[in-house]
């Protein structure tokens, strides 16, 4: 007969509990706290500093230790280390705080990065720093959302940058080649998505070489396929109309 | 004293002879600018109490913060000695190495300059490089010991212990004087040896060489320092008192009755006063006795200094009254006896009088000018003066003679530009009104008044307004108009006092100067014999010329005086003056020559000592505010000598300063006058390439790898290729075979690395690689046919074979030929090889110029070219640019797709026609001009929230691809990505590098400090690759390289370590593999003994890879607590 005595009592803190269901049975770990993403990453090797113990639990709080005959139905084993891997990659589990802080911050930089790389400053025509944008997204007290892509959440701080700052998605440059017959009717068409016509050239065929804004892109593509069939050809010359090499103030 | 009056000094100015261009140089804190505060007092611009303490020529407010000069400034003193008149033209210069390109641009202007000396400190390394600076601009230097006080009241030194110290401190001067003298004529004689070589070589038989190195045949009495000479002066300029070895003979010469030129020669040296004999005795020391010049001077200093000091009241009298002098009582009565003394002191010795007839007396006037400075001025670089045209050398005499004739062709070099606030120009200062101002003011403000009260009449009586009473309705519209002019004009006047005025810091070397002149404008480059073909003889600025580069046309707008912190309008400036021209803003970066004879060359250009080195990357706290960043660094630019600013491609605002000091300044400069902003100071972005290398033999403990280790290794290898995904085959060679989502098509890439001279020559010739790119292009845009210069065709054809020569051995055969592309950028220096059967498209279209065949790869060529370009523009490691990295396609099977093209086909017949048009556009089409979907899908790469897969297939659609274009999106773009991840894959699984980008870093140091520079050098990951000693000096110059990552603060750390007797010059030079890897885990046994099983030693390419992935916001595989017991105890709550 068992007696309860305090003393063996083992005491869990920061407790990070990972949990998953088996055979109609809820099986939980301890685990440390900010240990079990680095884990899974595989950044984190030793898996002495990722378990509090090695035992699986029924229910961590209540320190409620799982049979050994669930175990075997529900694994088909009784090793318990070999079970809780099992369990640390593929239970779920609450996201610790600094976890969450370094994803949220490495998607804020993400985010920034890739505004850096699709952007231009208007005026120079040179892109603007990761750290500057950074920066500008924290005077919009623009906030990362976790669950959205970290692409589609940067087109949405490039439309709310423009507010603040002068910036611009930098421009394709395009070559569209139009039979003369369509060429006039679909010029009218195409010039609200154009942003500059740098050259046009008009004998036997229509000729234009246009910067346009790359959301525009597939727009463009689609109207002269549809209004040429398939006669007049597009063509990009660059997908960045960006400043090369670097500039010497003079 | 009287302020001298302006008229005076342009009068002055108009004799050559009693013109002296002087600047004060030192090392920093010797007491320069006081002195030039001292010689300021003694005409009368500032008080003669506040001598010493205003340093009236540190105008700016860091300058007075800091209490150090920042920028060198002019200004004009008269003189008199004598019965003759003299017009000093002094600039002051900063003595701290980062200003010491001010330092330059001060020496040039002058004729001479006094080196002034902390009597304790001694020789000091500025002190060096001035002494350097103004010997390789050949001017006269005179030296002023400053400071003499502290071996007085400091050290408490006996006056024959500061006799020996002083002589201490003019032997090491001289000393440097003489490395110099001697390292310059080693060099002449080097030069004359390089010479008459060829001769020497022909002629046979027996030669006494010759030992003298033409030393003794070169006379250097007349460079050295030496009181007897006149051009030493004793002085402590804080106290104001100061005299050179002839004041005191010629006191003595009457009271002991010992001829004045006796003493002249005997007051300095070791001789003494046989007083019984009262005749001048040589070798003091070996009797005992006091040298004269302790005897006669410094007992006497001393003595007053302790009768001051000790405040022995009856002592002091009894001195004051055998001196002849007068001392308030206020001064006499003051708590700081050091007022006492200067009272004394400044009018017993006074200072401005003894370094002032030094400088008349010792230092050349602008007519002197020696014929060997003229050369030295108009030779640029390497050309010898008789390679100038003959109207250029006759020039030489124009300067020789420094005339002021109208006739004279006009020569003025501007040094530098400062900037200058609007309101303090003269034009803009506040004069007295004149009375018709006053009433045209006095009747504004009357109507203004009238127009008040009409209009308050009109509120209380709107109903009347509405009446329509005109009038009154006009009236006070018409008070809103002038109240919006008023504003208006109010604004501008506000604009144009923010606006920095620039002015040229110049001097005229020949002829007049006047207000409203045209003049040419010569850039550094130009070159006077080619203007002198082109243009007409005689001609002038006015006249309408045909450009010429490097030439331009202004007009001098303004003259001014410089004086300190003010200016002085002139309407002219004869030749041999220092002057501020304003009004070349716009022609003028940082400095120009000017003339009014095209023949002119322009001036040598200015020598600076340090060059800049500290970079830092400048942004504004605002991002809104760049425009204003961007004028302020332009403004920035041209206001600073050093300072270099550029924009990067990366978008980066990079200011190069030469030391943290200028930076600081820099920094300031752009807050506060020229962009008006607040910005944020940032190391800048380093940039890293990505490689591959062979695998290496031996392990990092030195063992070489043999078959048991080797396991292990291949073991670690295996655990590398765990990352790649199923679905991706990897042979033990490195062949990374995979297919399309679709898996419709299947490509086999290799990655291989080129051999290091490859790279180097794809390097070198990205240009004509992009030429090379855009004439095929447009060779296979048949519309567009331009034809190829032959020249470019021969140099491809060099290249090709140069190529061939480097590419040698089994792996690489018939390479050349199969080469597809470059990339990134389709220039880089990456290489992309086709080895599968059946398809060839190569980079050589342009040498045979055939017709391609059609093939069933062709429509999809671009595809995986543009992929290949996309994986080597961001390598796997950091996202960094490849290098150096030859990929191989090895099979590229399509045969499936084929199939379904074939039944797509049959499928859809009226999709045919158009299907079968578009084919043969595509034959024609060249593969840049064909993307019209590849480039689609590139785009979708790049930007996938764009392309939705439902729009693209949409898109697909209509060009007959619907097959093709399933559930994974359209073929082609599918072949992009699926070339891409395999060149990666295939960079994976070899053993990746990074490399760095690397400094060459010149340091010249003395011996004293090689080791602290060797430590330095060590600490920062640098490798010295050669050391050798500068002839004729103790100067050893050391060059190393230095990876850019580890050069932040590089400059400034051995600066400080060196006690900045170690000057470093960094240029880029190339990159460089970094040996370890990234990657790198311990896995043989030896391994794990030496490193242990973490390797908690640094590993220098991953801390820079880590460093990339974090500043790009990659994942870094870092654990975000490192021991999971160690964290913060949360919820104890039992």
């Amino acid at each position: 007969m068992s007696i309860f005595t305090p003393t063996n009592q083992i005491r869990l803190t920061n407790v990070a509990v990972v949990r998953t269901r088996r055979a109609g049975k809820r099986f939980e770990i301890a685990c440390y706290r900010n240990k079990v993403m680095g884990w899974r990453s595989g950044a984190e090797k030793d898996i002495d500093e990722v378990l509090q113990t090695n035992t699986v639990f029924v229910n961590v709080s209540k320190g409620q230790v799982a049979k050994k005959e669930d175990l075997v139905k529900a694994f088909g084993t009784d090793d318990q280390t070999e079970i809780c891997k099992i369990i640390l990659t593929k239970g779920e589990l609450q996201v610790s705080d600094k976890e969450r802080h370094t994803q949220l911050e490495q998607m804020f930089r993400d985010i920034a990065t890739i505004v850096a790389e699709k952007c231009v400053n208007p005026e120079t025509k040179r892109p603007y720093t990761v750290i500057l944008i950074e920066r500008a997204m924290k005077d919009i007290h623009y906030s990362v959302k976790p669950n959205k892509s970290t692409k589609q959440q940067a087109l949405e701080v490039i439309r709310q940058l423009k507010e603040t700052m002068q910036i611009e998605r930098a421009h394709m440059r395009l070559r569209f080649i139009l039979p003369a017959k369509e060429g006039k009717k679909l010029k009218e068409k195409l010039k609200p998505l154009i942003k500059v016509i740098e050259s046009e050239d008009f004998d036997e065929q229509l000729e234009i070489v246009c910067l346009i804004d790359p959301g525009c892109f597939r727009e463009i593509d689609e109207l002269i396929r549809c209004e040429t069939k398939g006669k007049g050809s597009l063509e990009v010359l660059s997908l960045k109309d960006v400043e090369e090499g670097d500039e010497k103030f003079e | 004293m009287v302020v001298t009056s302006l008229e005076k000094m342009i009068g002055l100015q108009r004799e050559p002879t009693s013109i002296r261009n002087i600047c004060i140089l030192a090392h920093v804190d010797h007491g320069k600018t006081t002195l030039a505060d001292c010689l300021i007092s003694s005409n009368g611009i500032i008080s003669n109490r506040l001598a010493g303490k205003l340093r009236y020529l540190d105008s700016r407010e860091d300058e007075q913060i800091r209490g150090i000069t920042m920028k060198s400034s002019a200004i004009s003193l008269h003189f008199e000695k004598g019965n003759q008149e003299y017009l000093i033209n002094l600039i002051d210069s900063p003595g701290h190495v980062d200003f010491s390109s001010e330092v330059s641009t001060a020496v040039r202007l002058c004729d001479g300059c006094i080196i002034v000396l902390d009597a304790v400190e001694g020789v000091c390394p500025q002190t060096q490089a001035v002494l350097r600076q103004a010997w390789l601009e050949n001017i006269r230097p005179v030296l002023v010991i400053n400071k003499i006080d502290r071996l007085i009241v400091e050290l408490k030194l006996t006056p024959q212990e500061a006799y020996s110290h002083l002589k201490n401190i003019l032997e090491q001067v001289n000393a440097i004087t003489g490395a110099l003298f001697t390292s310059k004529v080693l060099e002449e004689r080097a030069e004359k040896e390089t010479e008459t070589q060829g001769i020497s070589d022909s002629v046979h038989g027996d030669q006494v060489y010759d030992w003298s190195a033409g030393l003794e045949d070169t006379d250097d009495s007349h460079l050295y320092f030496s009181p007897d000479q006149g051009n030493v002066v004793f002085a402590s300029a804080i106290d104001g008192w100061g005299f050179g070895i002839e004041h005191f003979a010629k006191l003595y010469s009457q009271k002991i009755g010992i001829k004045h030129a006796v003493l002249l020669k005997t007051l300095w040296g070791d001789y003494y006063l046989n007083t019984k004999a009262k005749k001048i005795m040589k070798g003091d020391q070996s009797k005992g006795k006091k040298p004269l010049f302790v005897q006669l001077v410094l007992d006497n200093i001393w003595s007053l200094y302790e009768a001051v000091l000790k405040r022995d009241k009856e002592k002091i009298d009894k001195i004051v009254t055998s001196l002849g002098l007068k001392v308030g009582a206020r001064e006499s009565r003051h708590a700081d006896p050091k007022v006492h003394l200067n009272a004394i002191c400044s009018q017993w010795l006074p200072i401005s009088q003894a370094v002032l007839s030094m400088v008349c007396s010792k230092l050349p006037s602008p007519l002197d000018i020696t014929a060997e400075r003229v050369e030295k001025l108009m030779c640029v670089g390497a050309r010898t003066f008789d390679s100038l045209p003959p109207e250029t050398q006759e020039l030489k005499k124009m300067f020789m003679k420094c005339s002021s004739e109208d006739t004279a062709p006009v020569i003025v070099f501007v040094s530098k530009m400062f900037a200058v606030d609007f309101k303090t120009l003269p034009c803009n200062k506040p004069r007295p009104l004149t009375q018709e101002v006053i009433a045209q003011r006095r009747e504004l403000a009357r109507r203004r008044h009238a127009e008040k009260l009409i209009a308050s009449q009109g509120q209380e009586l709107p109903e009347q307004a509405l009446s329509g009473n005109e009038s009154e309705l006009t009236e006070p519209r018409g008070q809103e108009l002038t109240s919006q002019t008023e504003s208006m004009t109010l604004k501008t006047v506000e604009q144009e006092a923010d606006k920095e005025s620039f002015i040229a810091f110049a001097r005229v070397f020949s002829g007049v100067v006047r207000r409203g002149q045209k003049i040419f404008v010569l850039g550094p480059k130009y070159d006077p014999a080619e203007s002198l073909n082109k243009l007409p003889s005689g001609c002038s600025a006015a006249d309408d010329l045909p450009s010429i580069p490097h030439m331009a046309c202004c007009t001098l707008e303004n003259l001014y005086l410089l004086m300190g912190r003010g200016l002085e309008d002139l309407e002219e400036v004869p030749s041999g003056n220092v002057l501020g021209i304003g009004g070349l803003q716009e022609f003028v970066l940082k400095s120009a020559t000017l003339s009014t004879s095209p023949a002119c060359p322009p001036f040598t250009p200015l020598n600076f000592e340090a060059t800049p080195i500290v970079r830092v990357a400048v942004e504004p706290k605002h991002p809104s505010e760049m425009p204003q960043l961007v004028r302020g660094m332009k403004l920035l630019n041209q206001a600073d000598p050093c300072v270099q600013v550029l924009i990067q491609e990366t978008g980066e605002h990079v200011l190069v300063t030469a030391g943290e000091v200028h930076l600081q300044r820099c920094l300031d400069d752009l807050k506060e006058r020229f962009a008006k902003i607040q910005i944020s100071v940032s190391e800048p972005i380093i940039p890293f390439r990505e490689t591959i290398t062979r695998p290496p033999k031996v392990d990092m403990v030195n063992e070489e790898i043999g078959k048991q280790q080797k396991v292990a290794v291949i073991h670690q290898a295996k655990e590398d290729q765990n990352k790649i995904p199923e679905g991706v085959q990897v042979d033990s060679d490195g062949l990374i075979t995979m297919s399309t989502p679709n898996k419709y098509a299947t490509l086999s890439v290799r990655a291989m690395p080129l051999p290091e001279e490859v790279t180097q020559l794809l390097e070198e010739n990205s240009d004509l690689i992009r030429t090379m790119e855009q004439f095929n292009s447009s060779l296979n845009e048949d519309k567009k046919m331009h034809e190829i210069n032959q020249k470019i065709l021969d140099r491809i054809q060099e290249f090709k074979q140069k190529l061939e020569k480097n590419l040698q051995g089994r792996k690489w055969r018939n390479a050349v030929d199969q080469i597809w592309s470059f990339g990134p950028r389709k220039c880089g220096p990456n290489i992309l090889l086709s080895k599968f059967e059946g398809y060839r498209k190569t980079v050589w279209q342009c040498l045979d110029k055939t017709t391609k065949e059609v093939s069933k790869y062709r429509d999809f060529d671009n595809s995986i070219v543009s992929g290949f370009q996309l994986a080597t523009l961001s390598g796997p490691m950091c996202e960094e640019p490849l290098m150096g990295v030859c990929f191989i396609v090895e099979k590229w099977d399509m045969s499936k797709a084929e199939e379904q093209m074939s039944a797509n086909r049959q499928d859809s017949e009226e999709l045919d026609a158009t299907e079968q048009t578009k084919n043969e556009d595509k034959v024609t089409s060249l593969p840049s001009s064909y993307p019209t979907e590849s480039s689609s899908e590139n785009k979708k790469l790049q930007d996938g929230s764009q392309g939705s897969p439902n729009s693209s297939e949409k898109s697909s659609k209509r060009k007959g691809e619907t097959l093709l274009a399933d559930c994974y999106g359209p073929f082609s773009g599918q072949l992009i990505a699926t070339m891409k991840e395999a060149c990666r894959y295939a960079l994976q699984v070899k053993p990746q590098r990074l490399m760095a980008a690397m400094y060459t870093c010149e340091i010249m140091a003395t011996a004293e400090v090689l080791g602290r520079v060797y430590a330095v050098l060590s600490k920062r990951e640098g490798r010295v690759l050669q050391e050798e000693m500068k002839e004729g000096t103790d100067m050893f110059i050391i060059k190393a390289v230095l990876p850019v990552a580890e050069s932040f603060g590089f400059a400034d750390e051995i600066r400080k370590r060196t006690s900045g007797l170690a000057s470093p010059q960094l240029v880029f030079s190339h990159w460089e593999i970094i040996s370890g890897d990234p990657f790198w885990v311990p896995t043989t046994e030896e391994e794990y003994l030496h490193f242990g099983e973490k390797a908690d030693s640094e590993n220098q390419a991953r801390k820079y890879m880590n460093a990339v992935r974090k500043r790009k916001g990659l994942y870094v595989e870092e654990k975000i607590v490192e021991h999971a017991e160690k964290q913060r105890t949360l919820s104890r709550n039992k």
